[in-house]
């Protein structure tokens, strides 16, 4: 059911086209607010924008290699409860996918809004983007070089980690895309109403498109899991694990950067968590010494028990890690051997159950030793 | 608020006792809970697994309102509940007084061991030399003298048998808490007469008695022993037959004229045996047969001497008994044909199979030959040993061995493999309860559990391979033979032993097999005003059946307590106020039980306490020695009396510190239980001394007592009204049940007027009149003003939950609607006869169903002298995988029903019966049995060929396979009576507005199956009748009263207590994801859209600790639970 349309691009300009497409969307009855990235007054920086006045589209940078933070956070926000307007919200693959599993657990909704996701380019860490984009026409430079075929390092920096093993470059389901021509994909009977209002002239998907993603999935896929293996040979014990984790300082910033680290406050900000003096000193009693600050490796092993199912492996933790923690390796390994028990992928479907909130009477025998109990 | 509270005995602690004490209990009234076994759980404590979960779940019976009121562990292991006192090992020794005002005598035999003070340590089974085939595994498998009776129990205190007991003293020096006592002195004070005129008798028994250390005396004479008898007191005299002069029953008649109380056993040689047997009705205790045997002899003496030696006697005054007593089985090596039963080692019977197969049996579980310990490869059933058998004198079904078989071998298939083969020997496959018959089809398809349907004639076991070989004859008449490794005998139901002197006592009436009878439309009421029936006391039920009968039981006994007056006790003190610590720094007290340094040597007291004391929680650490002992109990007492600190923790042997011990301790310091917590610091170091894991151990009761908040009683207020929806016999005996009690009743049905099927009904198989007993329901509906009658209304909706729903009604005539507030409901909507057009049902006026022929009969439309032929075919469009996929279990007892009748009004009429399996279960097997003493003719057809039909002029042919013949069979009907099955008649939408579901065949669906059968998952919503599943009038209404019996735990008190344990939410860190919503499986939690909050019904919540679990950042917790509450606990001992 899939319709595909097309959008004229001028003088190879991707970024004036799309904006101008996004005007139009702004402009029809369909769309009331646009989030979608756009470059701040200030030099190099891009961030989430709420635009309700369609002359506010003309910095809107959605192509930019800039990811500063996992906007289904702002997603949600924007949607947990109805806000009585029609909104588009304008994300990468892997902010659609954290976006999906928020809205399983209900911090966010589709009603009146329409997801438009771009293919992704990758994105650089925050670090890196803010001195690539200090020279001028940065975003250009970026989508023409890759676009152009260029798999290494543009102006010397190379994309984000995770964006090297993403096997999610393309929003399944959800979607708009590029060339000389962009694509128009309305994968959804929503997608489908809006682009009709469009006056779009119909395309179809060129054949050496599939070719290319299925080419790039694979390429990054054998990246994926030779990471995985190397992530699991370094934390295959307590002992390794701890050490790789040793470097936390406790600042918790890669929770707060997870999309789907969606909890109001933290158990660790809380008094659970906030020892009595009488309680350290009993533990270095008991044991001789202590590392502090305390509870470091049982934070990451409680966010890899609350996370695993739901993460899509957008890589802001280790975006946001001041100490340069490979998070995102850990974090992705361990939700994938999680997701692949229970036959589930993060953000996949919007149907799909999270399994954990679903119960089998007859489920992994050998683990709950009980087999039909009633 | 003050009520009168009533008194009630359940005799049987099996699971029928146990529901009816609960009930009763959960109510409110004082309860005591006897059984002569010296444990609870009754024939379940033998039982692993339980059909047809394949599970145990007992637990599930436990409250779950006021649950704070009862213990929340293992019931296979105990019960604690505040208003039961429960007395096990305990004898029923005579009921006298008026009803409501019983007096009920109690005996207890002698115990050498004083349950108060063991341990459970088993330093005495290691040392005790004798070893006896275990009883708790039905003598497989070896046991000490010394011993634990049911190896489970907690607390669990050990026995000595005396039986076998050589009283070499070893375990009175090994116990280390001095709780044994030989009864040496007490032997000695037991005088024994022995008359024989033979010398060399009396010396030899003389001298095995005084081995035994009995005091003997003997004479050569009936006329010395009389004067011997009237010098001194003896306790039992043993007296020879044949002697010269007096003989034996002569000197019997005399001894008794003067001493009536005498027990008196006489001995004899085989030629007067019968004699023997005589003097039993003249007054002897027993009889001895010679020669004798000291192995044989002693035991037999200790057993007189067990029986008399009675230590306890106690009279307790109740205003109302329930006998939920049980039945026995039957013994197959006591029959004609025992199938070499007791020779055959591989021949078991479904009880010691039950043994063989559980963890906790002989094997550890582990099936093998018991001939040879090979491995079983193939196992037989033999359905109905001692069950529908003339020979063994059991005109009856026992109702649960098909179940129970089917069972045994899915189990067998399951531990051992599929390779293992099963075939299970039967003659109809009776699997009539509300999910049986899937449960078998699943047995037959899935599990591959092959069914004969055949009587085995010869049982040999095979001396060259082993096994056993088998040979039957199928259907046909063609002999077969094969070998199995171990067969189980499926044995029957019998009447309890004590049977007969129970119903003397009670006053009951016994059936024609032995098991108690009820009056009609009941199941419970015995026919003795104030004696009620519980259980499988009339005969052997299923778990599910026996827990709605107990309901019934409990229902008639409080409403018969109610009826009195409520009882005859005082009124209770007035509830307990506690200290209030909620503004004190936590400070407990901390006691040490040392065990007379068993725990702890006087030395190490400084070490521990110096350690204990570094947490700043703990105020004090004090030692105490023996606070099992009076003087031990009164240190501790003086020291939780006078206590400054706020929480309590006492670190004692498990006995010490059971929930009543704690209990006992919050009211001595005056805190709330939930501040007093208790450790066991004695059983994991039944050997070894380690102080540092009794250190970690107390170190782990004061983390969970550190943070505990003080508890603050939560109540929710109860409407005390009920909503019943429908007003057929089931809706209106439920009504009839909880009016009685003193609440209203709002009772809506959707017709004109009530009755539902017992409009049309005329009368049960046994002859009693429906009519009648309708009339007499509805006039007492008509009169009792608690009752307000809705007729032709509907229920359009309803909100809330238990204690409080909201329902509103629709007149369908005038088309107003009402609103109802009320605390509970019951759904008794019914259920009606299936339609159908098979058979040309509908066309054909010929055929009719099995219900329009009862109409038939009775409006005169049907004259049966004008029939010459009529076919009857079960299971018309039933328990077939596309339809009615279950047994509607009253058809084939309505077909029997009618066909009787039929054969009443016109002997000479012909009638046969196109059946798949005769669901006649329990005492309905005898009207099987008179069907085909009258001529009546049973075809057994196979689903897939079921009988055929083409009209032929008045009358209709109908062709079927004759199974025996091989051949089929044409008959020419004047009518052909179709038994269509019940659908229910529980539209889901109704089910759905109380919150409550309906299972794939439209019936509605129980929280579980077994354990709460008529509960919805949802509290306060239970359902009875038809709509709840197939059952008779008498079953239906036993459904009504256990409904009523559940609805009045929640309206009987204007507010209900929730329990310390339960969920809580922090709305600050809440992210209203309703992960914990979803988890709940008691649906205690919703979101409140107006506060925008998830709250938690107080009530509803078991505090399973789901929510707590999937909540990520502890926004949903668990009182007694908290995070840090187990995290402290988990770092003490790490």
């Amino acid at each position: 059911m899939t319709l595909f349309s097309k959008i004229e691009v001028k003088d190879k300009d991707l970024s004036s086209c799309l904006q101008g497409f996004f005007v139009s969307l702004l402009a029809s009855d369909k769309i009331d607010a646009l989030l979608i990235p756009r470059q701040l007054p200030h030099k190099a920086v891009v961030m989430p924008a709420l635009i309700y006045n369609p002359d506010d589209l003309a910095q809107a940078d959605p192509l930019s290699p800039a990811f500063p933070l996992n906007a289904a956070r702002m997603a949600s926000r924007l949607t947990k409860k109805s806000s009585g307007e029609k909104l588009g919200l304008v994300l990468r693959p892997c902010e659609i996918r954290a976006f999906i599993e928020l809205i399983k657990l209900r911090q966010g909704s589709l009603e009146d809004v329409v997801i438009i996701g771009l293919d992704c380019l990758g994105a650089y860490t925050n670090r890196d983007y803010a001195k690539f984009a200090e020279t001028e026409g940065s975003t250009r430079r970026f989508y023409e070089q890759v676009l152009g075929g260029c798999s290494g390092p543009v102006d010397r920096y190379e994309l984000a980690g995770a964006c090297t093993v993403c096997e999610h470059p393309v929003p399944e389901n959800y979607g708009v895309d590029h060339a000389t021509e962009v694509l128009v994909e309305a994968a959804t009977s929503k997608g489908e109403a809006l682009v009709q209002g469009l006056n779009l002239s119909k395309a179809s998907e060129p054949a050496s498109r599939k070719k290319a993603i299925d080419g790039l999935v694979s390429d990054r896929t054998a990246k994926r899991d030779k990471m995985m293996e190397e992530t699991s040979a370094l934390t295959s014990s307590f002992e390794k694990l701890s050490q790789y984790l040793s470097r936390c300082v406790n600042c918790y910033n890669c929770r707060v950067a997870c999309p789907v680290c969606y909890c109001k406050e933290c158990v660790f900000v809380t008094d659970v968590f906030d020892h009595d003096p009488y309680q350290y000193l009993q533990w270095a009693r008991k044991k001789g010494k202590i590392k502090m600050p305390v509870d470091t490796d049982f934070f990451h092993l409680t966010r890899m028990a609350h996370i695993g199912l739901t993460c899509v492996g957008c890589g802001q933790c280790s975006n946001a890690c001041p100490n340069d923690i490979p998070l995102m390796e850990l974090f992705r390994t361990s939700a994938h051997g999680a997701q692949k028990a229970f036959d589930y992928e993060a953000g996949r479907r919007v149907d799909e159950p999270i399994p954990l909130s679903v119960f089998e009477k007859d489920e992994y025998p050998e683990v709950v030793g009980i087999k039909g109990a009633s | 608020m003050k009520k009168k509270i009533g008194t009630a005995m359940v005799v049987g602690a099996g699971i029928s006792g146990i529901r009816s004490a609960l009930d009763l209990a959960e109510f409110g009234y004082r309860v005591t809970l006897v059984d002569k076994a010296p444990g609870i759980g009754g024939i379940l404590s033998q039982l692993d697994y339980q059909f047809p979960t394949d599970g145990c779940g007992m637990c599930k019976m436990l409250p779950l309102v006021n649950r704070d009121e009862s213990s929340q562990t293992c019931l296979r292991r105990g019960l604690f509940h505040e208003n039961i006192n429960i007395l096990s090992g305990v004898q029923l020794k005579g009921i006298q007084g008026e009803p409501g005002n019983f007096k009920v005598t109690l005996e207890k035999p002698a115990s050498a061991i004083d349950p108060a003070l063991c341990l459970g340590c088993g330093e005495c089974a290691a040392v005790c030399p004798v070893e006896v085939p275990d009883s708790f595994n039905l003598g497989m498998g070896l046991r000490k003298a010394v011993y634990l009776p049911v190896p489970h129990m907690i607390p669990n205190a050990y026995t000595i048998d005396f039986k076998h007991c050589n009283r070499c003293n070893a375990c009175v020096t090994a116990c280390p808490a001095g709780a044994i006592r030989l009864p040496e002195e007490k032997r000695k004070q037991f005088h024994i007469l022995i008359v024989d005129d033979e010398l060399i008798v009396r010396d030899s028994l003389k001298e095995w008695l005084l081995d035994e250390g009995f005091s003997v005396d003997m004479a050569d004479s009936g006329r010395a022993a009389l004067d011997l008898l009237s010098q001194k007191p003896f306790h039992l005299m043993l007296t020879d037959i044949k002697m010269p002069g007096m003989d034996g029953v002569e000197l019997l008649t005399r001894a008794k004229e003067l001493f009536p109380t005498l027990p008196i056993v006489m001995m004899t040689a085989y030629a007067t045996v019968e004699t023997a047997v005589e003097a039993l009705k003249t007054g002897a205790g027993d009889y001895l047969l010679k020669p004798f045997d000291p192995r044989t002899f002693i035991p037999k003496i200790l057993e007189i001497y067990q029986a008399m030696d009675m230590v306890e006697e106690q009279e307790l005054e109740v205003n109302a008994l329930v006998l939920a007593t049980g039945a026995d089985y039957f013994d197959p090596s006591k029959s004609k044909n025992t199938f070499g039963y007791g020779i055959y080692p591989d021949m078991v019977t479904s009880r010691e199979f039950e043994r063989l197969i559980s963890g906790s049996g002989p094997t550890h579980g582990e099936l093998l030959r018991r001939s040879d310990a090979k491995p079983v490869q193939r196992i037989a059933w033999f359905q109905c040993v001692g069950s529908r058998d003339f020979q063994t004198n059991s005109d009856f079904c026992s109702s649960v061995c098909c179940m129970h078989a089917v069972k045994e071998a899915r189990l067998v298939k399951e531990k051992l493999g599929p390779q293992v083969e099963t075939v299970i020997f039967y003659m109809d496959m009776r699997a009539f309860g509300k999910s049986y018959h899937a449960y078998q089809t699943e047995a037959d398809q899935r599990y591959g559990i092959r069914f004969e349907r055949s009587r085995v004639h010869t049982v040999i076991e095979n001396k060259e391979t082993g096994g056993l070989d088998v040979f039957y004859a199928d259907h046909e008449g063609i002999r077969h033979g094969e070998q199995f490794d171990m067969i189980v005998l499926s044995i029957g139901q019998r009447p309890g032993s004590d049977m007969e002197s129970l119903a003397r006592m009670a006053g009951l009436t016994l059936n024609e097999w032995g098991f108690a009878a009820s009056l009609p439309f009941s199941t419970s009421l015995s026919g003795k005003e104030g004696v009620f029936l519980g259980g499988s006391i009339s005969g052997l039920k299923d778990i599910s059946d026996s827990v709605i009968q107990a309901g019934s039981a409990s229902l008639c006994a409080s409403r018969f307590i109610h009826s009195k007056g409520g009882g005859l006790s005082p009124e209770p003190d007035a509830p307990t106020r506690f200290r209030d610590v909620t503004r004190e720094l936590p400070k407990a007290l901390v006691m040490v039980c040392t065990c007379g340094q068993a725990v702890l040597e006087k030395s190490e007291e400084a070490g521990l306490k110096k350690d204990l004391m570094k947490d700043p929680v703990v105020g004090e650490v004090i030692f105490l020695d023996r606070i099992c002992t009076e003087k031990g109990w009164a240190g501790l007492t003086a020291l939780v009396s006078g206590a400054s600190e706020n929480r309590l923790l006492i670190g004692a042997c498990l006995p010490c510190t059971q929930p009543l011990k704690i209990r006992a301790l919050a009211q001595l310091s005056n805190l709330h239980p939930g501040l007093v917590g208790g450790v066991d610091i004695r059983s994991f170091q039944e050997r070894t001394f380690d102080v540092s894991a009794l250190k970690d151990t107390l170190k782990m009761g004061i983390a969970l007592l550190r943070r505990v908040d003080p508890p603050s009683d939560h109540f929710v207020p109860s409407i005390r009204k009920l909503l019943v929806v429908g007003g057929g016999i089931a809706g209106m005996t439920a009504a009839l049940a909880v009016a009685d009690h003193g609440f209203e009743v709002d009772l809506v049905e959707q017709q004109p007027c009530l009755g539902g099927n017992l409009i049309w009904l005329q009368r049960t198989i046994e002859g009693h009149d429906v009519r009648v007993f309708c009339q007499d329901t509805l006039a007492r509906i008509e009169k009792h003003p608690l009752v307000h009658v809705h007729p032709r209304s509907e229920v359009t909706g309803s909100f809330g939950s238990a204690g409080c729903f909201l329902t509103t009604l629709r007149d369908t005539e005038t088309d107003l609607s009402q609103t109802l507030e009320h605390g509970a409901v019951i759904l008794a909507t019914g259920g009606k006869e299936a339609e159908t057009s098979a058979y040309g049902h509908g066309e054909n006026p010929n055929t009719v169903t099995q219900k329009e022929l009862e109409q038939r009969l009775s409006d005169g439309t049907l004259t049966p002298d004008r029939l010459e032929s009529v076919v009857m075919i079960q299971c018309v469009e039933s328990r077939e995988a596309s339809q009615k996929n279950y047994c509607s279990r009253i058809c084939c007892i309505s077909a029997l029903k009618n066909a009787l009748h039929l054969k009443e009004l016109n002997p000479d009429l012909a009638i046969y019966i196109f059946y798949r399996d005769i669901m006649a279960y329990g005492f309905f097997e005898h009207y099987y049995t008179l069907a085909r003493k009258k001529d009546i003719i049973f075809i057994q057809y196979d689903p897939d060929h079921p009988p055929r039909i083409t009209p032929s002029g008045e009358s209709i042919c109908v062709v079927g396979m004759e199974p025996v013949l091989g051949l089929p069979l044409e008959i020419t009907a004047d009518l052909v009576v179709l038994s269509t099955g019940v659908v229910p008649m529980l539209p889901k939408s109704l089910a759905g507005c109380f919150g409550a579901e309906t299972d794939a065949s439209g019936f509605f669906r129980e929280a579980e199956y077994k354990w709460r059968p008529v509960d919805s998952l949802k509290e306060g919503v239970f359902a009875c009748g038809l709509c709840h599943s197939p059952r008779s009038i008498t079953e239906a209404v036993a459904s009504a009263e256990a409904c009523a019996q559940r609805a009045l735990r929640i309206i009987g008190n204007a507010r209900i207590k929730a329990a310390s344990v339960t969920a809580q939410v922090h709305h600050s860190l809440c992210s209203l994801c309703e992960r914990c919503i979803e988890a709940c499986p008691y649906g205690a939690r919703s979101l409140d859209t107006d506060l925008m909050q998830i709250v938690v019904d107080a009530v509803m919540c078991q505090g399973c600790g789901s929510c707590a679990a999937v909540c990520p950042n502890s926004a949903s917790v668990l009182a007694g639970f908290k995070d840090q509450q187990v995290f402290d606990a988990i770092d003490a001992i790490l």
